[in-house]
């Protein structure tokens, strides 16, 4: 078998994508910038406990800088809207494909989650 | 939860699992059109999952009636055979109320399904019964006896517990039922390929492990959601084998016919033959990767060994 050997977990490389969080200027939430994957977990768990903690009716996730979103932090993120009282929901906005994707077919009609294109 | 083979296969009741044998239009109708009307007359929920041209014929057949069964064209909605349980029948029975039985006819093999496809499509069918063991439901599973090699007839022998001849709607016992050895012997290698890019992972190099995948999948003509697919599913299967696989793997990723293909083999063992065919609760944390390659891929294909685990997933350019 002929393989083409791309450089692997020995080899030269760049750093692994993270995940960057900001606040929102002038609203209730936070931007973030990365990547949500194994290695960024539990960067993305802590900043949606700390949104189920808040108070506002409306809790913004900017995630236009956010390229890609795997299952397991597309259940965190389900788990928590699951946890928000009544009248409370988070603005998902601007997420990559993958979570929409995910979130469509894994958890259809999600209370507390509604999602943004603009 | 994990479930072994063995602790899997036993008795069904009241669960009823029939392949019913037809040659022609006919013998098609006269099988599959008493099972959906006497679901309706009894008030049962009744859903019919079969290739387009079979579903074209029990629609009209069906007239006016038509509108109380859930129709899907299997070729799509079953197109990888390993999302037929969790995204078509499970997805079904569940939504319906307890207590009632719930009627489907599902058609997962027809002439013309691949070799590469097969395995998995025979193995669906042995997985049925332990998926709706104890369940209150009937499947009825139709198999063209005129086009289907004799092969696949035969395996419908190991994988339901009842069939119904051509021309009848008498229900025989198969002394051949034996659906845990049809989920072993088509427990296949996978066949070799010829050429792949091939990037060996752990848990430093996952994220670029998907990035590879993603790359060399637009290089081959992937292109939106599907490319979108192919970064899930290499971020799930090499995230499985980070934390439950022996924590490395190797990623392998071509072009076959119309499909790009990614493959990731670690030396994990998956044990749970029900694996990626259950639907989870929502309210359950984890458990979803592989289901969700299930319902994202055109074709899953899974080899389990001594040496580990190796899932090829198939993705429509």
């Amino acid at each position: 078998m002929n393989t083409r050997q791309q450089p692997s977990a020995t080899g030269p490389r760049d750093p692994a994508p993270g995940l960057a969080v900001f606040p929102l200027a002038g609203r209730r939430g936070v931007r973030a910038a990365g990547e949500v994957g194994l290695p960024t977990r539990a960067i993305w768990e802590g900043v949606l406990e700390q949104a189920v903690r808040e108070d506002d009716d409306v809790y913004y996730l900017e995630l236009s800088g956010v390229t890609f979103v795997d299952v397991a932090g597309a259940g965190a993120l389900a788990a928590a809207a699951g946890q928000l009282r009544d009248g409370r929901r988070f603005v998902v906005r601007r997420p990559p494909p993958a979570l929409r994707r995910t979130l469509d077919l894994l958890w259809p009609g999600q209370k507390g989650i509604e999602v943004s294109t603009s | 939860m994990t479930s072994t083979v063995t602790e899997l296969f036993g008795p069904l009741d009241p669960f009823v699992h029939p392949a019913l044998f037809y040659r022609d239009e006919q013998d098609y109708l006269d099988g599959t059109l008493p099972f959906v009307r006497e679901g309706l007359e009894a008030g049962e929920p009744v859903a019919v999952a079969v290739p387009g041209k079979n579903l074209v014929l029990i629609r009209d057949a069906l007239g006016d009636d038509a509108a109380a069964v859930r129709l899907l064209d299997m070729r799509e909605a079953g197109r990888n055979p390993g999302r037929i349980i969790p995204g078509v029948l499970r997805a079904f029975a569940d939504a319906q109320p307890a207590g009632r039985r719930v009627r489907i006819i599902g058609e997962p093999i027809w002439a013309g399904r691949s070799d590469a496809e097969y395995p998995a499509c025979v193995q669906h069918e042995a997985l049925i019964n332990a998926a709706f063991r104890g369940r209150t439901a009937t499947i009825l599973c139709p198999y063209d006896v005129e086009r289907l090699p004799e092969h696949v007839v035969s395996d419908a022998y190991a994988t339901h517990p009842t069939v119904i001849p051509p021309g009848s709607r008498a229900e025989q016992r198969s002394d051949a039922y034996a659906p845990e050895g049809v989920v072993t012997r088509y427990n296949e290698p996978l066949p070799p390929v010829p050429e792949a890019l091939s990037f060996a992972f752990d848990s430093d190099s996952l994220p670029h492990a998907r990035h590879v995948a993603v790359g060399e999948g637009a290089r081959l003509g992937l292109v939106g959601v599907k490319l979108d697919d192919l970064a899930l599913a290499t971020a799930e299967l090499t995230t499985n084998s980070v934390v439950h696989g022996g924590g490395s793997g190797v990623l392998r990723v071509w072009a076959e016919d119309g499909y790009v293909v990614c493959e990731v083999r670690d030396e994990g063992h998956l044990a749970d033959v029900l694996a990626g065919r259950r639907p989870v609760p929502r309210d359950q944390r984890g458990g979803r990767g592989i289901l969700l390659v299930n319902l994202i891929a055109d074709l899953v294909r899974l080899h389990r060994s001594d040496s580990g685990t190796t899932v090829r997933c198939w993705f429509a350019r």
